[in-house]
């Protein structure tokens, strides 16, 4: 349960592995406005990290790590 | 505790390391392809190198660096033992033993040293080395990856990075990783690998190409990798290198300024990282000891980070840890430490990691108005765990584990002085006793003493056991150096001998042990030079090429026998009757009629020698003699059996423990002595009647058996003749000496006492005659009489 | 008052590190390997608990490494930061330290102001940090 879609946002809790990207990366092109919401992600793979970088999505709530957070909005 | 306690102890434990080192070589000669033998000869001079490390004994250090070089290759099969290796290791612990006794005697190592011990460790680095001498400092070694690139002139991609941030950090590496774009597939997870890299400073991941757009979204494979990762680290390029050492060739590191290699760095290897630089910044407290402490804290700190970052940890490390944390929080002690020391206890478990790396940046709050951490972490820790000792640790003999303590030997001797004195303090009380009852008409208090001291004799005695278990040394100890012994002489003379050793476990007196390693090598040198034949000989003999030597010892009943046996050319009684009468050491008609056993038993007479040229090994062609004497002196025997042509085995017959002796105490020219009980038949007074004259001899009759008499004054040469009673009787002490029984005239008897026996020592130890002195319970000092000796 | 497990089969080393940890102002105990470590461990009631472990890592019968792996199987009482003492200044063995659950590492022979500073730390004992820190030469 890594991914809840919700009406706004999807929301990445706890541990989201490399298996969750494929439906992240379908989720968020069907989005008029895609959103994404960290603020329970623990760790994530690298593949998800690609699809968050590649797609840009809105950042609802910045992940507890500070290094993911960098990243995530140096990007 | 002060330095030259420790010092000592250095000694010590030195010794230790030479010895086993010793025993070592001379085990791996035997079998050179044992893995556990060269390992443990490793690890002596791996330790011993250590040891020296604690002091400033560099020649010392040099050599032993050196032979653990040449070990390391050894036990790593990268180079062959051999006779030559040996030889010059064994020349090196020579020189080493040298060293430490220097050490020993002044605390230091001669000037001048340092020349000899470049030429030792030279000489062993030749063995594997045509380069000679590798620094001695300990040189951290990179982590050997063949792909690994680094850089010096400024990469492009440097530039991702924060010139500030680099300017802060001039020592840091940076690293590129560019993951393959198949690494997804291998399971790899380049996100992961790059942000748990050790002593992170900063982490920049973008896209190589291009990130689609619009209308190659929808093909755009999410699968495929496409990351650019580039780091700054304060963890040195080893670390890093081997952090990454699954993808070399994926990565490459930069380093701003070329990083010396250390010659000796004794702290951690990371370089400092402010625990935080705002507060690095903001400390206008130009105190060096608290800079140095808060950058020592943020590098520990960063330990933590990397510590909490690997996979399946275990609950114990995440608990330890929070001390950790606690603790580097403690020391800082700042206003923000403060804060973070309050909040850590609530951090779940999951989130520590995170929180941990956010103290370290702590840079603006990265958490936007986000609603509180959930305080129900989702990843539970590991339940604490069962207080059950698993089993695998135990010792695998399932016993329990041995304790030993390593006591010096001062110390042993003291309690040993302690003991003798309180037993001869508790013989006392006794006559106390009497006279309490005697003197002071005090029979209650009489009985009450004499109660008592039975108590206290009992535990005296059992004391006196307890220390004289401890003061039992295997004899072992004293074969030890014969290996390298045997070794060496049988070189020398072109001979092959192997020596097996038997129950050097089995246990005597330290007083007993000692005295014995003269003997032996007498005994061994005699067995090389004269037992053992040279390899033509004996294989024209048919015999083996190589003789054998063996040395068994095993304990019987109250008794440690040693036997010395070698399958040499024994000796020949033909030859030693012949010898025995031209020395004139026995008449040839009482030559003749001796057995070849008890011809043999002539090499015993003082003045014997079976070769012609006083071989250089053995001095004065060493005699039997001399070894039995000396045997004799520490209450043992010596049995001599041969065959000629087939070898040779001595037998020494040794008490146990030079326990408490039982004495026969006299008088004599008025002078107290004590003979000791088990040699004595009996006690009787002999009417000058009885007593016949025959020559210079005296003998009576007893129990229908001829006795010789000896007065006792005149065998120590005391100008007193014997002094008969009223009854015109004299005082006969028979004992047995030997296989006969000799009646010492006295002039009194004195009764038993049970005293403990000191073994003359300094000035008096070559008085011939004398068992040793015996302090007694008037504080007068009795000299305790060796029978055979004086007859 | 602080106590701090020595481990080391060297009895010299041993003998060095208590005196300059016991210096500092800590109580020592020490072992000359791994078994007997956990034993000293076991044999401590909560009261008496180690506080710190130096460990060195190569010793007979359960190295360094062996023995604070088992460490952490243990109940949180007995849980304490470990650092540990190596010859080796490579990397690979200061990852290992890691692996294992350590929380420090040390290159012997550590120079005494480094390893009381790195222990004082640990311990969260300030007076004893700022002392030994004075001692560090940069």
């Amino acid at each position: 349960m890594a991914i809840r879609y919700l009406k706004k946002h999807a929301a990445l809790e706890g541990s989201v592995s490399v298996d969750d990207a494929e439906s992240l990366t379908q989720w968020l092109q069907r989005q008029p406005a895609p959103a994404v919401h960290l603020g329970k992600c623990e760790h994530l793979h690298g593949a998800v990290l690609q699809v968050l970088l590649a797609l840009r999505p809105k950042l609802v709530a910045a992940p507890a790590d500070p290094l993911l957070a960098a990243v995530l909005r140096g990007a | 505790m002060n330095q030259t306690e420790l010092l000592e102890q250095f000694v010590i434990e030195a010794r230790e390391c030479l010895e086993a080192i010793g025993a070592r070589l001379l085990d791996v000669e035997r079998d050179p392809t044992n893995q556990e033998l060269l390992n443990d000869l490793f690890r002596s001079v791996h330790t011993l190198k250590g040891n020296c490390g604690l002091f400033d004994f560099k020649p010392l250090e040099r050599v032993m660096h050196a032979g653990e070089d040449l070990l390391d290759r050894v036990r790593h099969r990268t180079l062959d033992y051999s006779g030559e290796l040996a030889d010059a290791l064994l020349d090196a612990m020579d020189y080493a033993a040298r060293l430490i006794d220097q050490i020993e005697r002044s605390g230091r190592i001669d000037d001048g040293a340092d020349a000899q011990s470049i030429v030792h460790a030279q000489a062993l680095r030749a063995l594997f080395d045509s380069v000679t001498a590798a620094p001695v400092a300990v040189v951290p070694a990179a982590a050997a990856a063949p792909a690994v690139a680094v850089s010096q002139a400024a990469p492009d991609w440097l530039a991702r990075l924060e010139a500030a941030l680099l300017a802060a950090h001039p020592a840091a590496t940076a690293v590129r990783y560019l993951p393959e774009e198949g690494c997804f597939f291998k399971g790899e997870d380049p996100w992961r690998l790059a942000s748990t890299a050790p002593g992170l400073l900063a982490l920049h991941v973008d896209g190589r190409q291009a990130w689609p757009e619009g209308d190659e979204r929808a093909a755009w494979d999410c699968y495929q990798c496409n990351l650019d990762i580039v780091l700054l680290s304060s963890a040195a390029c080893a670390a890093l290198e081997q952090h990454f050492r699954c993808v070399p060739e994926q990565v490459v590191y930069h380093q701003p300024q070329p990083q010396p290699q250390p010659e000796h760095q004794p702290e951690h290897q990371a370089l400092p990282l402010p625990l935080s630089t705002e507060a690095l910044d903001a400390d206008t407290d130009s105190d060096p000891a608290q800079a140095t402490l808060r950058q020592r804290a943020a590098q520990l700190w960063a330990d933590q980070c990397a510590l909490l970052a690997r996979s399946g940890l275990s609950a114990g490390t995440v608990q330890a840890t929070r001390k950790t944390l606690h603790g580097l929080l403690a020391a800082v002690d700042d206003a923000a430490s403060k804060v973070a020391s309050a909040e850590l206890d609530a951090v779940p478990d999951a989130r520590l990691l995170a929180w941990v790396r956010q103290q370290a940046l702590q840079d603006q709050s990265l958490l936007a108005d986000d609603p509180a951490a959930d305080p129900a972490a989702v990843l539970q820790p590991a339940d604490s765990m069962v207080s059950e000792l698993p089993q695998r640790f135990e010792d695998s003999s399932g016993g329990h584990p041995h304790k030993v303590l390593k006591v010096s030997q001062e110390k042993i001797d003291r309690l040993m002085e302690l003991i003798g004195e309180m037993v001869v303090a508790k013989n006392s009380l006794p006559y106390l006793a009497q006279r309490a009852e005697d003197v002071f008409q005090q029979r209650e208090l009489s009985r009450e003493i004499k109660a008592q001291y039975a108590v206290i004799n009992r535990i005296a005695e059992d004391m006196q056991h307890a220390v004289l278990q401890v003061r039992m040394l295997p004899v072992g100890a004293v074969f030890q150096r014969f290996g390298r012994l045997v070794r060496d002489i049988s070189r020398k003379l072109g001979k092959d001998v192997n020596l097996v050793i038997e129950g050097e476990d089995t246990e005597a007196d330290k007083n007993v042990i000692e005295p014995l390693s003269d003997p032996l090598i007498h005994i061994l040198r005699n067995s090389l030079d004269h037992g053992i034949e040279t390899p033509d000989v004996r294989r024209a003999a048919g015999k083996p090429a190589a003789g054998t030597i063996r040395i068994a010892a095993r304990q019987e009943s109250d008794r440690v026998l040693i036997e010395i046996s070698d399958d040499g050319a024994g000796v020949n009684p033909v030859r030693v009757r012949a010898k025995a009468v031209e020395r004139g050491l026995i008449p040839a008609d009482r030559a003749a009629l001796l057995s070849d056993d008890d011809a043999v038993q002539l090499v015993f007479l003082p003045g014997f020698s079976t070769v012609d040229t006083i071989s250089d090994l053995s001095g004065r062609g060493v005699g039997m003699d001399v070894v039995r004497t000396a045997i004799a002196r520490i209450n043992g025997g010596v049995d001599l059996r041969s065959v000629h042509g087939k070898g040779t085995t001595l037998t020494l017959s040794l008490p146990l423990s030079m326990a408490v002796t039982n004495v026969m105490i006299v008088e004599s020219a008025g002078r107290r002595l004590g003979v000791p009980m088990d040699l004595i038949v009996e006690t009787v007074r002999v009417h000058t009647d009885d007593i016949h004259h025959f020559k210079q001899v005296r003998t009576t009759v007893l129990r229908g058996r001829i006795v010789p008499l000896r007065a006792l004054n005149e065998l120590l040469a005391l100008d007193a003749e014997p002094l008969a009673n009223e009854q015109g009787e004299l005082a006969v002490l028979v004992v047995r000496i030997g296989n006969q029984n000799v009646g010492l005239l006295v002039d009194h008897f004195q009764g038993a006492s049970d005293i403990i026996l000191k073994p003359l020592e300094g000035v008096l130890a070559g008085l011939t005659g004398f068992a040793g002195t015996a302090l007694m319970g008037d504080g007068g000092v009795l000299m305790v009489l060796n029978p055979k000796e004086l007859l | 008052m602080n106590r701090i497990l020595v481990i080391d089969d060297a009895a010299t080393v041993r003998m060095y590190h208590r005196k300059i940890l016991g210096d500092a102002g800590w109580h020592t105990d020490e072992a000359s390997n791994g078994v007997e470590a956990l034993e000293r461990v076991h044999a401590q009631d909560d009261d008496t608990a180690f506080d710190l472990y130096v460990v060195d890592v190569n010793m007979p019968r359960m190295d360094g490494y062996s023995f604070v792996r088992e460490l952490r199987r243990l109940p949180a009482r007995h849980q304490a930061p470990v650092v540990m003492v190596s010859t080796e200044a490579k990397a690979p063995d200061a990852s290992a330290a890691f692996d294992a659950g350590s929380n420090g590492y040390l290159v012997k022979p550590a120079r005494p102001s480094g390893l009381v500073l790195t222990a004082a730390l640990l311990l969260g004992d300030r007076p004893a940090a700022l002392k030994a820190a004075a001692g560090v030469k940069p």
